[in-house]
């Protein structure tokens, strides 16, 4: 039998996956935030710039809106033991799953375009899409979501660690913020801990060495949840 | 092609730091062109010796190989036509859906997947379950389409456990017809199974597993007369088979009935004796197969 060998032969399927999952999910979303902002603007004299409005949305829901493209991604595989029909084929699981998280990476940004349309519809104004908002979602998709495809090996509800992990992280970091001391054991925490709190849609797009640092973790989790893939074993027992 | 070489695999409770041998010390051997069957009780091993063979655990001492490579980087090459025990797809995926996805990751191409899954859906029957999603199936049902998928993709290596595991009389029948079209010289196909009469009809050998060791390798039955197997003697009247016989009992619950433990020449022999000397024979059949013999002994149960 002539055998289809592209590495991109299940694109199609992730997409459809991606389609029917997240990215709905985004566009009721934005136009339910739309038909906000449009009542907003009949009951208010001053309203929210599109930008200004992209920018809060993001920051209010970017975690969310990459643990809901994320979650489940292997562990939901793993867990439901359906990885034994998958990975019996002719594919490489680390393939099959970044993938399926790039997928999840295209459908996080589209959301602001969505969100966008919404805007001109209503308001009649711009998109508010800025270079800067998208780097950011890029850059907290692949930390959230690297994060999250990383604890994916540990649990089957790594989204609620992810979501635990980013607030404390927060915290913390809003301690530091307000010149807060903190005690001796939760300093190397905070340092250890990825830095969700650099994560800041409404700020401008980091750059230097905050921007190597939070790119460097992430892709250093990317990479850790991939490898792991390869060399952990799937199953954990006879059946499993 | 499929060697196991001393393999063995030990669970360890992360908590309590308990040890469960799974699988020791496993030498085996499995060549292009033959079935190979797998018996064994319960918790004898079986499993874990097929999520070895897909790579699905990593063993904890020896090695398994296929083609000389470690199974993972075999199965990302090549793919493997395996049924689990317990077949495992997302609930809400309608048939046909399910089998096309699983024919793209088996390399089927495009312009070939909807024809190759429409022929496989109407040879085991899943024509008239297409409509349905995966979670709507019932049990027989859900196997067919595990040995579907399984069958996409035509590969060289095909694992099958349990496979008629819920499956009625006449799927059970198909089934076996359906493994004698698999076989191919270049194919190996391996099948664990608590069935053993299934596993007598298919398998060129048969290993049989306990607590984790491997007990014996039978050859395909037939193939030999040597080995000593249970016989029923049932005569008409009296006979005195036991001066012909050195194991042999009465048969509980059956008047001139024998049981009888010896090979097809020992009992031919001790048969021609008594019929020499007037007895009527009323039956002479084995009391079950020597697969079963062999498991028995190999168990101990």
């Amino acid at each position: 039998m002539n055998r289809d060998q592209s590495p991109f032969r299940y694109l199609g399927w992730h997409a459809l996956d991606v389609a029917r999952g997240p990215l709905v999910l985004y566009l009721v979303v934005s136009a339910m935030l739309s038909f906000i902002s449009w009542k907003m603007a009949q009951a208010m004299p001053v309203v929210p710039t599109p930008d200004v409005f992209q920018a809060q949305t993001a920051d209010a829901t970017l975690t969310l809106a990459v643990l809901l493209a994320t979650a489940g991604i292997i562990s939901a595989d793993r867990h439901n033991g359906w990885y034994r029909a998958w990975f019996s084929k002719p594919i490489a699981p680390w393939w099959y799953y970044l993938q399926r998280w790039l997928l999840g990476l295209g459908a996080v940004l589209l959301a602001p375009v969505f969100l966008g349309i919404g805007q001109v519809i209503v308001l009649k104004s711009g998109t508010g899409i800025t270079a800067d908002l998208l780097g950011t979602i890029a850059l907290g998709y692949l930390l959230i979501g690297s994060t999250a495809l990383l604890l994916a090996h540990v649990t089957q509800r790594e989204w609620l660690l992810v979501f635990v992990l980013a607030a404390a992280q927060r915290g913390l970091a809003g301690l530091v913020k307000l010149g807060v001391e903190l005690p001796s054991y939760a300093e190397p925490v905070f340092k250890a801990l990825p830095p969700f709190h650099l994560i800041a849609p409404e700020e401008p797009m980091l750059t230097g060495q905050p921007l190597l640092h939070v790119a460097a973790y992430g892709l250093a989790m990317l990479v850790a949840a991939l490898v792991l893939v390869e060399k952990r074993a799937l199953g954990s027992g006879g059946r499993a | 092609m499929i060697q196991f070489e001393q393999a063995g695999k030990t669970y360890v409770h992360p908590l309590t730091r308990k040890r469960v041998v799974a699988l020791e010390g496993l030498d085996l051997a499995m060549q292009r062109g033959e079935v190979f069957g797998i018996a064994g009780p319960n918790g004898a091993g079986k499993s874990t010796l097929i999520s070895l063979l897909m790579g699905f655990l990593h063993p904890t001492s020896g090695r398994v190989t296929i083609d000389g490579r470690a199974p993972r980087t075999y199965i990302e090459a090549h793919g493997i036509g395996y049924l689990t025990e317990l077949v495992a797809l997302p609930p809400r995926w309608k048939v046909p859906t399910a089998l096309e996805r699983i024919a793209t990751l088996a390399g089927v191409p495009s312009g070939e997947r909807r024809a190759t899954v429409t022929a496989l859906m109407e040879r085991l029957g899943l024509t008239e379950h297409a409509a349905k999603q995966i979670r709507q199936l019932s049990k027989g049902n859900l196997q067919r389409v595990g040995l579907a998928q399984a069958l996409l993709g035509e590969f060289d290596v095909v694992v099958l456990d349990e496979p008629t595991h819920g499956l009625d009389p006449l799927w059970t029948q198909r089934f076996r017809d359906i493994v004698e079209s698999l076989r191919r010289p270049d194919r190996v196909i391996l099948i664990a199974s608590h069935n053993l009469d299934e596993l007598e009809r298919l398998a060129d050998r048969v290993a049989i597993l306990d607590k984790g060791r491997l007990q014996r390798v039978v050859a395909r039955p037939g193939s030999s007369e040597s080995a000593a197997m249970r016989w029923r003697i049932v005569f008409e009247g009296e006979v005195a088979l036991a001066a012909h016989l050195a194991a042999v009992e009465p048969f509980p619950g059956i008047a001139n009935g024998w049981r009888a433990q010896a090979t097809r020449p020992e009992v031919s022999r001790a048969l021609a004796a008594v019929l020499g000397q007037g007895a009527v024979l009323v039956e002479c059949s084995p009391d079950e197969s020597r697969l079963e013999s062999a498991f028995r002994e190999a168990v101990q149960r």
